[in-house]
């Protein structure tokens, strides 16, 4: 076959005098702007474009559009392009895919001779044996994975989304999606018109008949002067749930492709039909193209498919590609006429092109052949809608059966008609997609609190009253007499088809998994209705019977770009971060927080605090200000303990059990005032509890009056612990008094603090010291924090971090939601069984906690390795002496430079939980030390004198 | 002469190289992998559910029990639910003894899987890679390690930079919004070949005169004697199933679904403390090989792995309402995709082909309900949440000695039913919300 340019169409989309250079395959190249990557090589005579997946068989054109499977190219770093459809630039470096060394000499080639060994699935019944052989063989088979190559150091470029909310989207630009966006936009619907090509026309772009030609210019005339919004190169890629559609759109100016989600009041799919090829031996040698390919070729890139051409036709675009080809020259050495028989049973020639074609029991020289053997109606809108079309041996092709009434199909989805017949049906259906548009706008705005009030009643849902599209009947052509390829993709034969539906694969569903045929990159576009058929002649039922298989979004892949979008995935920092950073911080990722760890020494961190005064920046404490006169009932509910007589100024703390009894956050809440609470979590618990506590009153208790408001961070939160604390503080706060006996322990007051009022704090603090725990107006935090660490120059006071709270915490025995416990950890198991008031009426996890009241549960406890240097690793297990039987873990360790030694909590099985117990405990280099149980949870000051102060 | 002509036809030919050339050669095909069979009226067990765990179940009730009475039912075809739509991941690395202890005995069977059955189910062990990203997750981390290696499973943790030799493709800078602090690395893990897992146990089943029937769906099932209504509930027991085909009688029910498994648990007056949610995945078109291990990112919500057609396929976590349908949605590939993109920055221009979703029965603890109900003669082997692929073969062999010998294997005591009651739940809840 030989393709060359020719002489300038009517209808061609180039312009020829804007010339454009490329590479292929290193090479030179040249084409015009409007080209494909395709159009352009066929231009200057290359005929092949990749090499199949298996047999490794040069391919050339097939459908020259989008979907051809032959035409996967890679273009720079972007793997998998589709040459068909992706227009040439300046400069492109454009490379074949899975061909080894070259794509004219490949020697995976060989393969084609073991062709009547490598049948579909013929992998499950071999290189099972030696075992040990298996991970090579794996290494060869991989090796035939077909596709582009990843440069893992790509950028990941500029994405963005767009969400918009139109009245209808009409999915498909051919003469009746336009109609029907015209219409819907007359009627006043705001309106998306998504054309998959480059430009709107559909069938109509790449017909030379002058009416089409006239038809175009007028239908393009008035999309320009309406309102509809046309988006071209673009695709509807799913539709979901209520109407909500992914559009892919391809042509962005920035973005490689951008997604754009809309949801359409109603849709309107009108994808048009798709060429299927037919099935026959030698129908993937290069030269075999589809109708569509051929009039695409000659009259939109004015390209010439071939010399000498035999033209299979079973329906109107099989004439009209004929008439096409004689125009540019092309000879038609005969028009094999599917209507009245004719019949072709193979091709013959190189493996590089055709020679010949068998037609009708005679040879026919010609190094071209086109098919027009019929549609597949790409129906994957609707079946993503929940329809299940139906197939219509008469018009040999899939229609709608039953989706739902916001979505409407027209065009050649829904029937067939000459053009204005068509132009008439998209109409129709477009004035009633507004209309059934317009009353859904009207039940939306009527449903939306605050809406503007709606206008009238809502306008009944319009009833169908379309002139339905006939159904031309269509020869049933799948298959000659002979066996070809039905995936071009997976190279899957009908041979191979028939022999999985022999074998026992014989559903649709198990013959797609076993031989993979419509797994490919054109997923079932042009392959399904052949693979079905084939599996309908093997069992000797029809096309009916064995049904299709399921098409699943996306319609059309997408970029992980493009659905990833910007990445929005802030870095949460208190507003004391600037001064910790110039101040020798090394921070830590704590959920979506960086915090100070320390500031260069942990150990000496702790000593500081044990012995003067400490700074922590806990501005990530969650933080729920709760207010209304049911809050007391509110805390009743989600703590294990009691609340209801939390008097003014008090501050408890509670622990809170998911409905199956198992810890979930802990943290103190206090009273500020008379129906007005402050709520403090953990601060990987503040967004879930805030959850949990929408999640109760919203659901559970909605006729309860409390008002629930996260602040986390609208405080900067700073805790002051160390004996000399009190000092401190006196020096900076006003308004308040701070002696033990005016504000003790577990209490909380309003105050000044450097200036600044509006503060709370309260007498509470992790580290087992006399601390002060203030929350200050965020925007003050830095000044505050300043403000303390002059004033306490004097005093020794330092910062410490995470690290050094976390050493003083497990000092003290406190435990860590999520570190000390796990996803089963019952609340009595935590040590603090007593907390839990079973006497209360009803709260969270109380069945669970009552059932769990009397069992034997692992138990939190103190250990202290006996060797008091070894500091076990943070998830060592507990081990029942040499066996490997585990009767708990360690859960958190460290060393203490209060205690100089280790110390660790950690879980272990009841009988294992009094004090003086001996544990073994395996470290992670293998060795088995010993340690003991301590009496109570806090290694130091067990009696709690200092942190009373 | 019909009796030779079975014992003919359970002799099929073996699965070879040299069989495929023979056969090539010859222009032969292949005699179907399992028969069409017209449904009896009666079975000595009958198995709800042509899965994976079914089909291994009904495998091993004749291969170690010698019961070939047996009829797999199921709605559509073979491999119709959860053992065609999930990622194809095995692994071992658990969080508690007795997950490790069943699962190593999974990844053993699936290692001789291949040969036994006469059929390549593509094992690929590529090793597993779980990633942390945060101090926490590390610390789970090697809490998992320390309990696989004393079930005597290969697993350590392992640093950033161990990672990026083991897969460079991954970004182990400090530049992601949550850098990799390291991974739990499991070398023994790896993909299967899903589909061939089912069609392995069909066949071989077949082959010992096991029934497969398909689009056979039980409506019903039929008991006597328990305290609920027709017979049905504790103390009862079974006699029979009723499906579309007909009424079958049998003193043994053995429910290997998923999606559908407390309805059909219902159906003997049996409640299972299930609930189900849709779980999604997708698949992208085929890149050349670049990604050699199995890579899970709790704190991310997704899981990958490049299949030996060059595909990645992707899952994550459970989507977070209870819900039958399998239609998957646009903000799950979108959530995918930025995660995916977090781990690999440079595939962003990798096409998503094709996402789709399958049922899990999730559980209160995140384990499996296994082996015997209050309603004699009626066996679960559900609520497998995202872990019914991995468990298969295990399950299978398990579930047989269960219902063949009326007895409790050790290996599945701490998966009985009875454990809500008695409350000795088993923690994977604990290991990650992400469990592959």
């Amino acid at each position: 076959m030989t393709m060359s340019r020719q002489g300038v169409q009517p209808t061609e989309v180039i312009d020829r005098a804007a010339k454009l250079r490329f590479r292929w395959n290193g090479k030179r190249f040249s084409g015009f702007e409007g080209d494909t990557i395709a159009s352009a090589l066929a231009a200057e005579g290359e005929h092949i474009f990749s090499r199949s997946m298996k047999y490794h068989r040069p391919r050339g054109i097939l459908t020259a559009d989008y979907w051809d499977p032959n035409l996967m190219v890679q273009v720079g770093d972007d793997p998998n392009v589709r040459a068909g459809h992706r227009l040439v630039r300046n400069g492109m470096d454009v490379r074949s895919q899975n061909a080894w060394p070259s794509l004219n000499r490949d020697l995976k080639a060989a393969n084609g001779l073991l062709g009547r060994f490598l049948t579909a699935g013929f992998y499950y019944k071999t290189f099972m044996r030696p075992q040990w052989l298996w991970p090579t063989y794996e290494r060869v088979l991989a090796t035939f994975a077909p596709g582009g190559k990843i440069d893992i150091d790509t950028p990941h470029g500029y994405h963005d989304k767009r969400y918009t909310h139109p009245d209808v989207v009409v999915a498909g630009a051919g003469p009746a999606g336009i109609e029907a966006a015209l219409a819907a936009s007359t009627a006043g619907a705001r309106v998306l018109l998504v054309s998959h090509e480059h430009a709107v026309g559909g069938h109509l772009r790449y017909s030379s008949d002058a009416g089409d030609q006239g038809a175009l210019a007028e239908l393009r005339a008035s999309l320009d002067a309406s309102d509809v919004e046309v988006l071209t190169d673009s695709t509807v890629t799913g539709r979901y749930e209520d109407n909500w559609l992914g559009i892919v759109q391809r042509n962005h100016p920035i973005a490689v492709e951008r997604l754009i989600k809309a949801r359409a009041k109603v849709l309107v799919a009108a994808p048009g039909l798709i060429e299927r090829p037919y099935v026959f031996e030698g129908n993937d040698r290069p030269g075999v193209i589809t109708s569509g390919a051929a009039r695409r070729l000659i009259n939109l890139w004015g390209v010439k498919p071939g010399e000498r051409a035999v033209v299979f036709s079973a329906n109107a675009d099989g004439d009209a590609a004929a008439a096409d080809l004689e125009r540019v020259g092309t000879e038609i050495a005969a028009v094999i006429d599917a209507r009245s028989g004719g019949q072709i049973s193979s091709t013959a020639g190189s493996s590089r092109a055709v020679e010949a074609v068998m037609a009708n029991g005679e040879q026919i020289d010609a190094d071209l052949l086109v098919m027009a053997a019929g549609w597949t109606a790409p129906t994957s809108l609707l079946n993503m809608a929940g329809d299940r079309p139906v197939y219509d041996p008469a018009a040999a092709r899939f229609f709608p059966s039953d989706p739902p009434s916001n979505v409407l199909s027209t065009g050649g989805l829904a029937g067939d008609a000459d053009l204005d017949g068509l132009r008439q049906h998209g109409a129709e259906t477009g004035r009633l997609a507004a209309a059934r548009a317009a009353a859904v706008r009207h039940r939306l705005q009527a449903r939306t609190a605050r809406a503007l009030p709606v206008e009238g009643d809502e306008p009944a849902w319009a009833v169908d009253e379309r002139v339905p599209l006939g159904r031309d009947p269509h020869p049933e052509l799948f298959r000659a007499d002979t066996h070809g390829m039905v995936d071009m993709s997976e190279d899957i034969s009908s041979k191979d088809l028939v022999a999985a539906a022999h074998e026992g694969y014989d559903s649709v569903e198990l013959a797609k998994r076993y031989t993979t045929a419509t797994m490919g990159p054109s997923q079932g576009k042009l392959e399904t209705v052949n693979t079905v058929a084939a599996i309908a002649e093997a069992r000797g039922e029809t096309i009916s019977q064995v049904g299709t298989t399921v098409w699943r979004p996306p319609y059309a892949p997408l970029t992980l770009g493009a659905l990833a979008g910007r990445s929005f995935e802030p870095v949460r920092v208190s507003s004391i971060h600037p001064w910790h950073e110039a101040n020798n911080v090394t921070l830590i990722q704590a959920g979506q927080w960086l915090r100070p760890d320390h500031y260069g020494d942990p150990q000496a961190e702790v000593r500081n605090v044990r012995e003067n005064v400490g700074l922590i920046d806990v501005t990530p404490l969650g933080k729920l200000d709760l207010r209304g006169p049911d809050v007391p009932k509110l805390l009743s509910l989600l703590y294990v303990n009691k609340w209801m007589k939390l008097g003014i100024g008090r501050v408890r703390y509670g622990m809170m059990c998911a409905e199956d009894g198992v810890v979930l956050d802990d943290g103190v809440t206090g009273r500020l005032g008379e129906d007005h609470y402050m709520m403090s979590t953990t601060s990987s618990g503040a967004g879930g509890v805030w959850e949990w506590v929408e999640n109760w009153l919203q659901t559970e208790r909605p006729d309860w009056q409390v008002h629930v408001t996260p602040v986390t961070t609208a405080y900067a939160s700073i805790n002051v612990a160390g004996p000399k604390s009190r000092e401190l503080m006196r020096r900076v706060c006003e308004g308040v008094d701070l002696d033990a006996e005016a504000f003790p322990y577990m209490t909380v007051r309003e105050a000044t603090v450097a200036g600044v009022s509006g503060c709370f704090m309260w007498r509470i603090g992790f580290t087992g010291e006399l601390s002060f725990e203030l929350h200050v107006p965020a925007g003050h935090g830095c000044h505050v924090w300043e403000a303390l660490m002059d004033a306490g120059s004097d005093l020794g006071v330092g910062p410490f971090g995470l690290e050094g709270q976390r050493i003083m915490r497990l000092e003290k025995g406190h435990f860590i939601v999520g570190q000390d416990t796990d996803g089963l950890t019952l609340g009595p198991s935590t040590g603090m069984g007593s907390l839990i008031k079973l006497d209360k009426d009803d709260f969270a996890g109380k069945p669970e906690l009552a059932w769990a009241a009397d069992r034997p549960l692992p138990l939190v406890v103190a250990i202290q390795p006996d060797d008091p240097d070894v500091v076990p690793e943070e998830a060592a297990q507990i081990l029942r002496g040499d066996t490997n039987e585990i009767l708990g873990r360690i859960t958190s360790s460290r060393f203490s430079p209060t205690l100089n030694r280790s110390i660790c909590l950690g879980q272990v099985e009841p009988h294992l939980a009094a004090g003086g117990t001996k544990l073994t405990v395996l470290l992670e280099s293998g060795e088995r030390i010993s340690a003991t149980v301590i009496d109570h949870h806090a290694h130091f000051d067990p009696a709690g004198e200092r942190l009373r102060g | 002469m019909a009796g030779l002509a079975s014992r003919l036809r359970r002799r099929p030919p073996k699965y070879s190289a040299a069989a495929l050339a023979w056969k090539g050669l010859r222009g032969e095909g292949w005699p179907r992998v399992w028969r069409d069979c017209d449904l009896q009226r009666s079975y000595d067990a009958v198995v709800i559910g042509g899965g994976v765990h079914g089909l291994a179940t009904a495998y091993y009730l004749a291969r170690n029990h010698g019961m070939t009475n047996v009829a797999v039912l199921d709605k559509a075809y073979l491999g119709s639910g959860g053992s065609g739509r999930n990622t194809a991941i095995v692994r071992s690395n658990y969080l508690t003894p007795e997950g490790v202890a069943f699962y190593d005995r999974s990844v053993h069977l699936y290692e001789r899987m291949a040969v036994e059955l006469n059929i390549n189910v593509m094992f690929s062990q590529r090793g597993h890679l779980t990633l942390a990203h945060s101090d926490a997750s590390l610390r789970t981390m090697h809490w998992r390690a320390e309990v696989n290696k004393l079930g005597g499973v290969n697993s350590s943790v392992i640093g950033p930079d161990e990672v990026k030799q083991e897969c460079p493709s991954l970004d182990t800078s400090d530049h992601p919004r949550y850098p990799i602090q390291g991974a739990l690395y499991h070398p023994p893990g790896g993909v299967v070949r899903h589909d061939a897992v089912v069609w392995g146990y069909a066949r071989a089943a077949d082959h010992m005169g096991v029934e497969m029937h398909q689009k056979t769906e039980v409506t019903d099932i039929i008991c006597e004697g328990g305290d609920g209504p027709d017979g049905k509930g504790a103390g009862g027991r079974v006699t029979g199933v009723r499906t579309n085909r007909g009424d079958i009688s049998t003193p043994i029910v053995i429910n290997c679904t998923a999606g559908w498994a407390s309805l059909i648990s219902t159906m003997a007056g049996v409640r299972l403390p299930i609930t189900t949610h849709p779980l999604q995945a997708a698949v992208t078109e085929p890149v050349k090989m670049f990604l050699p291990t199995v890579v899970v990112s709790g704190s991310l919500h997704v899981y990958v792995s490049q299949t030996d057609r060059g595909e990645l396929v992707f899952g994550a976590s459970v989507d977070p309402y209870a819900n039958y349908s399998v239609r998957g949605s646009l903000e799950f590939t979108e959530g995918l995709a930025g995660h995916v993109l977090e781990l690999m920055p440079g595939i962003s221009r990798m096409r998503v082909l094709r996402q789709w979703s399958g049922l899990c029965d999730m559980t209160p603890d995140y384990s499996p309900v296994m082996g015997f109900t209050p309603v004699d003669g009626f066996l679960v082997d559900v609520g497998w949440g995202t872990y019914g692929f991995k468990a298969a073969p295990v399950s299978g062999e398990q579930m047989a000695e269960a219902a063949a010998t009326g007895r409790t294997p050790k290996l599945i005591e701490a998966f009985a039913l009875s454990r809500f009651d008695d409350g000795e739940l088993v923690g994977e809840k604990g290991a990650a919300s992400v469990g592959h």
